[in-house]
């Protein structure tokens, strides 16, 4: 989406362009850690997360 | 394998900035006698397809209980008037009916993320407070004094939210001396 004489790329994104890839990252990603007091308050499902609180 | 995972890797969009999340929950709240030390960083992303796979797994404003904050912000950026980044800032603030914020938080972080904004180097992030009779969200920048900046910024975001209602901008310093009876500095 647009660049420069040197090839850097302007990461610029519309939202129309950034809504095609909502419905393809569905899952938590890799490595994400998080306590259980805060999951349960913040995160949909709790497969992924933490048992012990800190 | 290896091939495969850095070809996935390649296929990422990646973003212009790092973005970090952050939450604050009324019950943490609740259990710290200073404000801001319950405050959780909870992920950071620097890829269109990182923040989906966030977005997707965590609730939208209005399932959060009242009292609930959620930031994104710049990584190297903590939201706290502190930061020394914000310290010189203020903040854009569009207020709704509680419940009815979610459509809103979620083109305003694809508006920052995007970087749809001409001014997006004075943005530090943006956040959504939930609240027992209405939802806030704002939209936190670092140099308050640049009016040209925060007049773009304010008006640009109402065009990215549809939003026909007056928006007020207020410096950060304001509100520390005044609390709610600081006044906006710029209105759009």
């Amino acid at each position: 989406q647009g660049e420069d004489e040197i090839g850097v790329m302007a990461r610029k994104y519309t939202r129309d362009f950034l809504l095609i890839f909502a419905e393809q990252c569905i899952d938590l990603p890799d490595g994400f850690d998080i306590a259980y007091d805060l999951a349960e308050a913040l995160i949909v499902s709790n497969l992924n997360v933490r048992r012990e609180p800190y | 394998e290896s091939s495969t995972k850095l070809t996935t890797k390649t296929l990422k969009h990646p973003l212009e900035h790092l973005w970090t999340f952050w939450f604050d929950s009324p019950l943490a709240k609740s259990r710290q006698s200073s404000w801001g030390n319950s405050l959780k960083s909870i992920y950071t992303f620097s890829t269109v397809e990182e923040f989906w796979s966030l977005y997707n797994n965590i609730h939208n404003p209005s399932k959060l209980a009242v009292g609930a904050d959620f930031y994104c912000f710049k990584n190297n950026i903590q939201p706290k008037w502190e930061d020394p980044i914000c310290a010189n800032g203020g903040k854009w603030t569009v207020t709704f009916a509680r419940g009815k914020a979610d459509i809103c938080w979620l083109h305003t972080l694809l508006a920052m993320i995007g970087e749809q904004f001409d001014h997006g180097d004075e943005i530090c992030g943006a956040v959504v407070n939930v609240r027992g009779k209405q939802d806030k969200v704002a939209i936190w920048t670092k140099n308050a004094a640049n009016e040209t900046a925060q007049v773009s910024i304010g008006r640009q975001w109402k065009e990215f939210l549809d939003c026909n209602d007056n928006i007020g901008f207020i410096v950060h310093d304001d509100a520390m001396k005044h609390d709610r009876a600081a006044k906006n500095r710029y209105n759009v």
